[in-house]
């Protein structure tokens, strides 16, 4: 055994006893499960406002969700940085409100807040307090004109109804679902709801309508609880209450679970002072109930649960994180395909760059877009070998020519499939193009065969590893457990050392096998 | 499976995991493969230690350079352009002579100086280079081949490739162009492998795509028995180009020339492993026993004759020569 493979036995053998013995530690002492198991349904939520000062007193105001008897929020934090915080609710609404406000702020600033929650079903009943509202009776008393097309369009839905269920439902189906039969009363909808965006306006007008019945009806904002996101949509709906029950109409559709913030026709933020404000609602459930409750009980091992963990980071962070930690397993099987398997990819690390460019798009499409990309860009780079370029200017071309097709191909697909058109915007142009470039070279310098071979091979390595970094046993893993990049490491050290034939080389000395 | 792993670990067989950690990882330090990744360079080095070469007609950096191109190419016997940081033979244009105002290229077409410019121009840019880095065209003598290996080759440069390892020749063979490699010499273009008697310098054993072949695919002449001119001078040769470059896994290519005999071309401080197939035989001993022997440390004559003691100890008898009329030594 030489020096050099001593050391790098060392090296393996520290990391992955460091990163095993952690694991170890927070498997049996800790109580950490090593599956996801069954996903609970709690939900870690954070509102993320980033924005520029204006060297001018600034104010936010944020609906953030209401936090009472009949729905705790679990881990409330606010982070405000020099902003001073006041919280005020609206006895009326229920409304709750965050306003953080600050004299003269300057740069870029960020606010957020986050909790947890376990959401709301359809069968979430109301409260009691709403249910008792009176509503007030005469809406657009101030606007002769509306006056006059609101009597017209509820007369119409009065006539054409029997009772207030029976009301309510035609109004919800006339304003969201119209029919050329009856769309009679476009013109009074279009007058009534010309005020407010479109989205909220028809809910608006929706609940007017209701009111006018006596029916106690609102607008609830919030966010559907169904995908970890970043970039969490804010959606609206209808509550009204109705001959002793709760209703809600989605018009996006009814979700399984969701989470209300605020009620009413409010956006979410209203600033004042404030530049390039951008909003984010990031989402993600807790993979399991105990988890959450793990690592509490620990002795003296509370600090492996302090130090080794993302949990403690802003959610949006987190989320990225949750992707990171899987890439190096994507990377350390890449090694091994290389070092025990023997197979050619176009580039080192290209093919796992590629398996991240997956993650937006899913495996087949991924695969189909990457092939077509991969062909279009050959077929120009032949064409641009007989004009002779340069090489950068060339490589310019093809990087231009790539946009050009991928804007081509989510026109053509818009329709057919959304899915591709939409998932297209991060895919890696430049590593696109040296992949194109790489492969022409090959095809010419070697043969059409060897470059289709290498092509090949590294869109199985990108799909391979795809594969590994989403399985959710890995993303759980590597998330929870992230002292497993420290074995991962020793096992790269230990494949770096390997010596041995690679399968590949079994087969191209093969006649070795005969003496 | 694994008992093919099992066969060909038992024939010695050296696996490329193996070559780079144990050979170039530990012989050939990284600042030392520059010198050979760079051929006017290498052929500076050559000159300076007194081991034949092509010799260097002009170099084109520059724009400005390029003003003395007619001067460089003012040859009757005709020249090769060369990448200087070129691989695999990419960029080479070889010129027959002059015709009329212009060139003629090797193939008989004729080809124009502003064609030749252009050609320039790309290697400059870097299209031939390593990773596409900005190079230098070289201008050299062209090599007029000896005619030993005329009848097994077709068109194209048939060179001689010997692994030498801390300055002991351990293993040759001969790469022979076929019609399927288009001129080339490149195996995996499928040229042949020609393996060497490495203690008398004759053709043994031969191997196309990683296949057994007895004969030329094309002139269909028999591809064994062939001795190779010049052999010690060859063996001496590959010696010192340790001595000049350091490196302790090389790999020495060298052209026979009709009139100035045995020629380095370029030295490959990565040299791949088919030379197994070529030879079949595994590398794995021979190389252990090289490293062995080199730790006495002799001059280059010595350690040839380290050479043949190895290849008594661990080569098959060499075969006997079957075209002697071949022979133009």
């Amino acid at each position: 055994m030489t020096r050099s493979m001593r050391r790098a036995a060392i090296l393996a053998f520290v990391t992955i006893a460091a990163g095993l013995s952690i694991f170890l530690i927070k498997t049996a002492y800790l109580g950490y499960p090593v599956s996801p198991g069954v996903k609970s349904t709690l939900w870690d939520f954070e509102i993320f406002l980033e924005f520029t000062g204006q060297d001018e007193p600034a104010r936010l105001e944020v609906f953030i969700p209401a936090n009472s008897p009949d729905r705790a929020l679990a881990e409330e934090e606010f982070y405000n940085g020099p902003f001073g915080l006041g919280l005020s609710t609206d006895e009326a609404t229920g409304n709750r409100k965050a306003v953080w406000t600050y004299r003269y702020p300057s740069n870029k600033k960020v606010l957020r807040y986050s909790a947890q929650t376990l959401g709301e079903t359809a069968a979430t009943p109301l409260p009691q307090v709403f249910r008792e509202t009176k509503p007030e009776v005469i809406p657009f008393e101030a606007d002769a004109v509306k006056r006059q097309a609101f009597i017209v369009w509820t007369g119409e839905l009065r006539r054409q109804s029997a009772d207030d269920a029976s009301f309510a439902a035609l109004a919800l189906k006339k304003l969201f679902a119209p029919t050329t039969e009856n769309d009679g009363l476009a013109d009074e909808i279009a007058v009534l709801s010309n005020d407010l965006p479109s989205s909220v306006a028809r809910l608006e007008l929706a609940r007017q309508t209701l009111q006018s019945q006596s029916i106690p009806a609102r607008i609830a904002n919030g966010v559907y609880l169904t995908d970890d996101t970043r970039r969490a949509e804010t959606r609206s709906w209808l509550e009204y209450h109705l001959g002793g029950e709760d209703f809600r109409y989605f018009p996006d559709g009814e979700p399984r679970r969701f989470f209300t913030i605020w009620h009413g026709a409010a956006p979410l933020v209203a600033t004042t002072g404030v530049g390039e404000l951008d909003t984010q609602i990031a989402l993600q459930s807790t993979s399991n109930a105990a988890e959450a409750l793990a690592g509490k009980a620990g002795g003296g091992m509370d600090f492996v649960s302090t130090y080794f963990t993302f949990n403690k980071m802003p959610l949006t962070t987190q989320l990225v994180y949750k992707i990171l930690v899987t890439i190096p397993v994507g990377i350390t099987l890449l090694v091994f395909l290389r070092v025990f398997v023997g197979i050619q990819t176009l580039g080192t690390f290209m093919p796992v760059l590629i398996g991240i460019a997956f993650r937006e798009t899913a495996l087949f499409n991924g695969v189909l877009l990457f092939t077509m990309l991969i062909a279009l860009g050959l077929a120009l780079r032949f064409y641009l070998e007989s004009l002779q370029l340069l090489l950068v200017p060339r490589l310019a071309v093809v990087i231009i020519f790539v946009v050009m097709a991928m804007a081509g191909i989510t026109i053509l697909l818009t329709g057919a499939n959304q899915a591709i058109g939409l998932s297209i915007s991060l895919f890696p142009i430049v590593i696109l193009t040296m992949t194109i470039e790489r492969m022409s070279i090959v095809w010419e310098e070697d043969s059409a065969s060897e470059a289709i071979k290498q092509g090949a091979g590294s869109i199985a390595v990108a799909g391979l590893t795809y594969l590994a970094m989403t399985n959710s046993h890995v993303e759980y893993l590597m998330y929870n457990f992230p002292e497993l990049l420290l074995v991962l490491m020793g096992i790269c050290v230990l494949m770096g050392r390997y010596t041995g034939l690679r399968l590949t080389e079994l087969w191209r000395f093969r006649e070795f096998a005969k003496i | 499976m694994f008992s093919i792993y099992g066969a060909l670990r038992r024939n010695g067989v050296l696996g490329i995991n193996e070559r780079n950690i144990h050979y170039i990882n530990e012989l050939n330090p990284r600042k030392l493969i520059r010198l050979v990744d760079d051929k006017i360079e290498t052929k500076r080095l050559a000159l300076a230690a007194g081991i034949p070469s092509p010799e260097l007609y002009g170099v084109v950096a520059n724009a400005r350079d390029m003003r003395s191109l007619p001067d460089m190419m003012r040859h009757p016997d005709g020249f090769v352009i060369k990448p200087c940081r070129g691989s695999q033979g990419n960029g080479i244009v070889v010129i027959d002579g002059p015709l009329q105002n212009d060139w003629r290229l090797a193939s008989g077409r004729r080809i124009r100086l502003d064609e030749i410019r252009f050609h320039i121009n790309n290697i400059l840019s870097g299209m031939y280079s390593l990773g596409a880095q900005p190079d230098t065209a070289m201008i050299e003598y062209r090599v007029k081949f000896d005619d030993v290996f005329s009848k097994v080759s077709f068109k194209g440069v048939p060179d001689i490739r010997i692994i030498v390892v801390e300055g002991i020749p351990v293993a040759g063979m001969v790469r022979l162009p076929t019609a399927e490699s288009d001129g080339k010499a490149n195996l995996h273009k499928g040229g042949l492998g020609v393996g060497l008697a490495m203690a008398t310098g004759v053709t043994r054993t031969a191997m196309q795509h990683d296949r057994p072949v007895d004969l030329h695919p094309d002139t269909a002449n028999p591809l064994t028995g062939i001795q190779v001119p010049y052999w010690d001078d060859i063996l001496l040769m590959s010696s010192r180009a340790y001595d000049v470059t350091g490196l302790g896994y090389l790999g020495v290519d060298i052209v026979l020339d009709r009139d100035k005999g045995p020629m380095l071309l370029e030295l490959n401080a990565r040299p791949g492993i088919s030379i197994q197939n070529a030879n079949r035989l595994g590398l794995r001993e021979r190389l252990r026993h090289a490293r062995e022997l080199a730790k006495e440390k002799k001059d280059a004559a010595g350690r040839v004759e380290l050479g043949k003691q190895l290849y008594r100890r661990v080569d098959p008898p060499a075969p006997p020569v079957n075209e002697p009329e071949m022979v133009s030594a």
